[in-house]
């Protein structure tokens, strides 16, 4: 069954959707170019364009295609498709191709689960790396990890403390974005904090981290709220900001919450009088739905800017605005499109290491010491039985609606599963 | 509480009762005038607010995209009335239901259009009014007197031309309105292409505060329904004063977060519960809404 799928074109960015007619293909494909991915019924795959006596290695993402955070997903799964292009194209892993299978995560955990499953149990893949949210995270890891023994990959930004056998992050931990950023804003000469937030895990957990650190260097939190995350209406909290003498804002209120937040904020002056705003999930991206002038000097810490110039994250950037030339899906941190590069890089070289052998022990053994030269902002090295991984992280402040890079640090340390 | 503080209570107060009261006042119209709940009114809005995105996207500055926002809405408000709701004036549940099916399809195809994103537009007019030490968003101050004006207008509309009687006609006895020569059909879909517009109109005037999603009209839907539900369905004052003070609660909880005893009692995640809640209990000592059946 698996041997009459069609070849896809992996130029075009579409892959064929299995067992489907040709008819079916092209509207799918057209609804594709415009956003709409057909989801859950079987899947996608991916084949590559020659084969290997022993088979391809079989790599699953499963990540959002559709629902509310399609944006992030589908940027994840562009990137895959260069990541896993790029190699094959190169050779494949010591000789042998990468076929990608991806399935729809659907932004909802209760759907997910069946879909993963499937890219366990049918298609059996050798890795699955995805997931956005950290809800997604606790819904699929267990699917993979323990009832799949299959090694996991998740790519996000998140709040830590995820220490499971097996799975390893390769996006940014609250260390990693506070340890540099809030000495940095304290230097500033920021002292008094307020953390509006969203009322969700990683909020929560990310501003127990950060209060620590700004208690650490001799700031103060004046106040931690939480939100419903649909919030709109923040006249309260933005007058709480300025009557407390608030002058830096150190926000995790998510969309559509945070266009509403950062607007009523402006607008009372805070960003006028010198208060600061400062959101770790802030990337390239974010111009598209917070007016530039409204975002002006805020402060981010991530693993990859634009801005960031060296030659590989440039080439890098230039290969996938290549490949897919009017996506409005863009290459950003925030979205973990890094982190999903950097996973898929780091899969091939733990691969490498094994001499080919794909047993999930070998590899995942291979990649707790795993270490690559190169990526979207720099190489990365995994500190070994932690799961997480040492990357340059990066302060940026935008400036109309750019961001700029205003300090680099080298493999800063996760600190995570010690 | 100083002055100032006071000053900035009452106009965020304003500036959110406003927008309510814009949203609720098509669905309004639609209801009272016509008895169908419009389950598609948030997907109206949500039209408002893409036409600006789409005129935005044509190079037009946002004003002109506001101006037109209402009359595209109410053409698709026209085609939706004339394609479903004509067919099921008789069954008002069915009615509802196939309404939330039309806002269900608009809602998707937006989310397919936008490709699932959040856009920023910009407000024709930036900044904020500096009073004193009060700064005041220039955009909410144009959106608290274009509601006044508009509210103004409908009601001089329903209430002081033919027109307007003729629509109160159709409602209170249809049968004799047909006999007096009037086309209620033609009324009833002008009824609805008008509450259409007022929602694209809504749309468009709020979207620079909260930035174009495919949710923008679904978040204020159910509230809206609370609002007119609030101020009793069949007038048109009622739900505009319904409208308000569900505006006016959203805020004000929050508010009340500020007085010392309340602080640790209402946290924010409850504020927007305890609007609910206060809205419940009027309707159980008012079951027929704040201002009852035929005012109008």
């Amino acid at each position: 069954m698996i041997n009459d799928r069609k070849q896809a074109a992996p130029e075009n960015g579409v892959p064929d959707r299995r067992l489907t007619r040709r008819g079916f293909l092209k509207g799918a494909g057209a609804l594709a170019a415009t956003g709409w991915i057909a989801g859950s019924a079987g899947g996608w795959v991916l084949r590559p364009k020659w084969s290997h006596a022993s088979g391809p290695i079989k790599m699953g993402i499963a990540t959002d295609i559709t629902g509310a955070i399609a944006p992030s997903g589908n940027a994840n799964w562009q990137i895959a498709q260069l990541a896993v292009q790029q190699i094959n194209d190169a050779g494949g892993i010591l000789g042998r191709p990468i076929e990608l299978y991806l399935e729809d995560t659907a932004s909802d955990p209760g759907v997910a689960v069946g879909n993963v499953r499937r890219l366990i149990q049918q298609n059996d893949v050798d890795v699955v790396l995805g997931g956005i949210t950290s809800a997604m995270r606790e819904a699929i890891k267990n699917p993979i990890v323990r009832r799949g023994r299959t090694l996991y990959i998740y790519p996000q930004l998140y709040e830590g403390q995820e220490c499971t056998a097996d799975l390893f992050c390769t996006g940014p931990t609250p260390a990693q974005q506070c340890d540099e950023l809030i000495p940095w804003l304290i230097g500033q000469g920021h002292r008094r904090f307020a953390f509006p937030s969203a009322n969700y895990l990683w909020p929560q957990l990310l501003n127990a981290y950060a209060r620590k650190v700004i208690e650490d260097n001799g700031g103060e939190v004046v106040f931690e709220e939480y939100y419903p995350l649909d919030q709109i209406e923040y006249s309260a909290t933005v007058a709480k900001i300025n009557n407390e003498n608030v002058d830096c804002v150190f926000k995790t209120v998510i969309p559509p919450g945070t266009q509403a937040f950062l607007k009523q904020l402006y607008e009372s002056g805070f960003n006028e009088r010198g208060g600061h705003v400062s959101c770790v999930y802030f990337d390239d991206n974010s111009v598209n739905y917070v007016p530039a002038r409204e975002m002006e000097g805020l402060s981010s810490c991530l693993d990859y800017f634009k801005a960031v110039d060296d030659p590989f994250s440039n080439e890098l950037q230039t290969a996938y605005d290549a490949m897919f030339p009017d996506t409005r899906y863009l290459f950003t941190a925030g979205s973990a499109a890094t982190g999903m590069y950097r996973g898929v890089k780091f899969y091939e070289e733990a691969v490498k290491a094994t001499n080919g052998d794909l047993d999930r022990d070998a590899v995942s053994a291979a990649l707790d010491t795993a270490e690559i030269a190169e990526g979207p902002g720099g190489g990365a090295r995994m500190i070994p039985g932690t799961g997480h991984c040492a990357m340059n992280m990066y302060i940026a402040v935008s400036r109309a609606g750019e961001y700029e890079v205003i300090s680099k640090y080298d493999m800063v340390d996760p600190a995570e599963c010690t | 509480m100083e002055l100032d503080a006071i000053a900035k209570l009452v106009f965020d107060i304003l500036a959110f009762s406003s927008i309510m009261v814009l949203v609720v006042l098509g669905l309004a119209v639609i209801a009272s005038m016509m008895g169908i709940f419009n389950l598609g009114h948030g997907e109206f809005v949500l039209l408002g607010a893409y036409t600006v995105f789409v005129f935005r996207e044509l190079g037009l500055p946002e004003w002109t995209g506001m101006l037109a926002a209402p009359f595209l809405v109410a053409l698709v408000g026209l085609f939706v009335e004339a394609t479903v709701v004509r067919r099921l004036y008789v069954a008002p549940v069915i009615a509802m239901l196939a309404t939330f099916a039309v806002g269900l399809i608009i809602r998707e195809t937006v989310r397919g259009l936008i490709g699932g994103q959040f856009y920023s537009i910009d407000e024709p007019i930036q900044g904020f009014i500096q009073i004193g030490d009060v700064s005041l968003s220039a955009w909410r101050t144009v959106i608290i007197l274009v509601t006044l004006a508009v509210m103004t207008a409908c009601y001089l509309f329903l209430t002081r031309t033919t027109f307007g009687l003729q629509i109160r006609g159709a409602l209170e006895n249809p049968m004799l309105a047909r006999a007096s020569g009037v086309s209620t059909a033609r009324l009833y879909a002008f009824t609805f292409a008008f509450g259409a517009a007022l929602a694209g109109l809504a749309g468009a005037l709020m979207v620079p505060l909260f930035s174009l999603s495919a949710d923008l009209g679904l978040r204020f839907l159910v509230q809206a329904f609370l609002a007119v539900m609030l101020g009793g369905v069949g007038t048109f004052e009622g739900p505009v004063l319904g409208g308000a003070l569900i505006g006016a609660m959203v805020p004000g909880f929050q508010w009340l977060r500020e007085l010392p005893l309340l602080n640790a009692l209402i946290q924010p995640i409850v504020a927007e519960v305890l609007v609910f809640v206060a809205a419940l209990i009027i309707v159980k000592f008012r079951p027929q809404g704040l201002l009852s059946k035929g005012r109008i």
